[in-house]
């Protein structure tokens, strides 16, 4: 049997999309698709319209074909003279389409909303377009993947309990012997502690060296913090499918394990969807203000820094560094400056990219466009973009406080030979981090 | 000014009322948008404010910068509107501005026209534009022409007054049906995303080191 994202729709596939766009609409998204003129000024703000030229990776054409939906379910005109306002029915083509707008064509990074001319949020458009496509069984079946594993295993990668247990404890042993201290430790499950620190599930797998990275701060800062060896992921793919109960259901289990272990914040590890889903929707979702505070690890090694909590030497690191802002943590979640403050105090050289904070471009791997693999040639088209911003500021070193950027930029940086070495801001951290008297204790 | 009102004038009033209703009802099946729940980093206001102030500024978005002639030419056609229906208010209760201000009129109405058929053109010239514009986009574009030709014409001519209201009933009667809703509609839609934008901190932001081209 196919995969549900390889299958044509059918015709229950349209019903069921239609049945969302009458009933599910909300009074945020109706006024953006009321409001959108059709200037096209949009067009050359977005990168996958900048890196590909065609009209439909515009955002005004992507708005356009759930715009053409919505007129004919929500407006009168739409229903006496569709013809005239260009209002047409949801059938099985305009479906497919939809879906290759929604996500194929479009990271849902916002950069657009910043600019458009009338104040609309065309990723708020396309997330909806993504509940009716979800709705359809037309997501990608790689975020449906990753969303049902969460759902069932607690992360996204399926990480055994044991599994967890085992790389913390040889990553505590290695962060004991690079500091030489022996009261270095990477706590698991422990409760009472002030922080948990909750993971993208690559570093476990994948990126451990981010992780022992962060060990070496919060030893450095003297932080009171715990990891947790089940329900520790930040990532949300439910998010990606803009399906709300499943995005819930995944981001329930955290919430649950961090009111379990009794902490009072929750730090979120470099991800920018994860921070933005834990920091900013997540309590939209229950419809309550969570017990504890979330801040990124960003925000938490900045404030280090500033209460003289850790000591950075920058060089230390030597080689010229720039910075990519990730549209969830910065443009969509407000972490700005605390970045700049963390490498320009621990590298020597950190050039800027331009443009960058909020104006910054996607890197093309958002919106999980990493996890759907049938849009991957669009994904590194779009990344050109990302790519000549790294090539014209010279720089050796790319920091991004994000895994999903980080696996989109070390692509980009072999497709086109950018020759970069890609880091977490974590890393870089840690290597500038100046630790009085480790001793073998 | 006259006692009694003119047949224009009352076709002018019920098409202000009935595009109030028409509006009102939108609002209504619109519905509520619902507070935030997480706590904010920055302020909403000061968002909202943004949004509503220094983000109409020609450097303030990419949209406006990079396309200045289209921003210009859209904000003349706004001013357009805007004095066209300052000058309709005016007709119903029969008042007429003095010389000096209907020749400010006249250029407004004037600049507004010539800004009007420019982006006609542009629509219809430029294939990107006209692969997302719809039939009812030249409609609507052409209605406002119409109605700041003949606000031009009844400035300079007064007999002419009276179809310049019937025109001006009937953009202000059409206003809730297509696209033109935008004008009351993008107030929902700035406030909302300028809230959002301001409670996370992200506008107002000071934009000169961005690096956004400008």
């Amino acid at each position: 049997m196919a995969p549900v994202s390889e299958r044509a729709p059918d015709a229950a596939a349209v019903e069921r999309a239609v049945a969302v766009l009458r009933s599910r609409l909300d009074a945020r998204t109706a006024a953006f698709l009321s409001s959108c003129v059709r200037c096209g000024l949009c067009a050359d703000t977005c990168h996958v319209f900048l890196a590909d030229g065609e009209a439909e990776s515009a955002p005004a054409a992507k708005v356009e074909r759930l715009g053409r939906l919505f007129r004919r379910h929500h407006t009168v005109l739409g229903r006496l003279t569709p013809g005239f306002v260009g209002a047409r029915d949801l059938d099985q083509d305009a479906l497919a389409a939809l879906a290759t707008a929604a996500f194929g064509r479009c990271t849902m990074c916002g950069r657009c909303a910043l600019n458009c001319s009338v104040g609309l949020d065309p990723a708020a458009i396309v997330r909806f377009a993504r509940t009716m496509l979800g709705a359809a069984g037309l997501v990608p079946k790689g975020i449906r993947a990753n969303a049902d594993l969460a759902l069932a295993t607690g992360n996204n990668m399926g990480i055994s309990r044991e599994d967890v247990l085992e790389t913390v404890a040889w990553l505590e042993q290695d962060l004991r012997d690079t500091l030489r201290d022996r009261s270095a430790a990477m706590p698991v499950d422990r409760a009472g502690a002030r922080a948990l620190y909750a993971l993208n599930p690559r570093e476990v797998k994948f990126f451990p060296l981010s992780l022992s990275a962060a060990g070496a701060i919060f030893h450095a800062a003297g932080e009171s913090w715990t990891l947790t060896s089940t329900d520790f992921d930040i990532t949300n793919y439910g998010y990606f499918a803009a399906d709300a109960a499943e995005a819930r259901a995944i981001a329930e289990r955290l919430v649950a394990r961090a009111q379990a272990l009794g902490v009072e914040e929750l730090i979120v590890a470099e991800c920018g969807h994860g921070y933005r889903v834990l920091r900013w929707e997540v309590p939209e979702w229950l419809g309550r203000p969570l017990p504890f505070r979330v801040r990124s690890f960003v925000e938490v090694m900045a404030e280090y820094l500033a209460e003289g909590r850790i000591r950075l030497d920058p060089a230390r690191n030597a080689a010229r560094v720039t910075l990519h802002d990730p549209c969830n943590l910065v443009r969509n979640g407000g972490v700005v400056e605390e970045q700049r403050v963390l490498l320009r105090a621990a590298a020597a050289d950190f050039v800027e990219m331009t443009p960058n904070r909020a104006d910054n471009y996607c890197c093309g791997g958002g919106g999980g466009m990493l996890a759907a693999s049938e849009h991957a040639a669009k994904r590194v088209e779009a990344g050109r973009i990302k790519a000549d911003q790294i090539r014209a500021t010279g720089a050796k070193e790319v920091a991004s406080p994000c895994h999903n950027c980080i696996d989109q930029l070390m692509e980009l940086n072999k497709a086109y030979q950018l020759g970069v070495e890609i880091r977490t801001l974590a890393e870089i951290v840690a290597d500038a981090l100046v630790l009085p008297g480790a001793t073998d204790r | 000014m006259s006692v009694g009102l003119s047949l224009p004038a009352i076709v002018l009033i019920v098409a202000s009322v009935l595009s109030l209703v028409g509006f009102f009802a939108i609002r209504v099946r619109l519905g509520a948008i619902p507070p935030a729940i997480a706590p904010a980093r920055g302020r909403a206001g000061a968002g909202i404010a943004y949004a509503f102030t220094v983000a109409f500024a020609p450097w303030a978005k990419e949209s406006a910068s990079r396309h200045l002639p289209s921003y210009v030419a859209g904000i003349a056609v706004h001013l357009g509107v805007f004095a066209a229906l300052a000058r309709l208010a005016l007709s119903v209760v029969g008042a007429t501005p003095p010389r000096l201000v209907g020749g400010v009129l006249a250029l407004v109405f004037c600049a507004g026209l010539a800004c009007g058929l420019a982006l006609l053109v542009k629509r219809a010239a430029d294939p990107r534009l006209r692969a997302i514009s719809v039939p009812e986009d030249f409609f609507a574009n052409a209605l406002v022409d119409a109605v700041l030709a003949a606000g031009l014409v009844a400035t300079l001519r007064p007999g002419a007054l009276p179809a310049f209201q019937i025109l001006g009933a009937a953009l202000i009667a059409y206003a809730p049906l297509g696209k033109i809703r935008h004008m009351l509609l993008l107030l929902t839609a700035r406030r909302a995303l300028g809230a959002t934008l301001g409670r996370r901190g992200v506008r107002p932001q000071a934009r000169r080191d961005s690096g956004a081209r400008v």
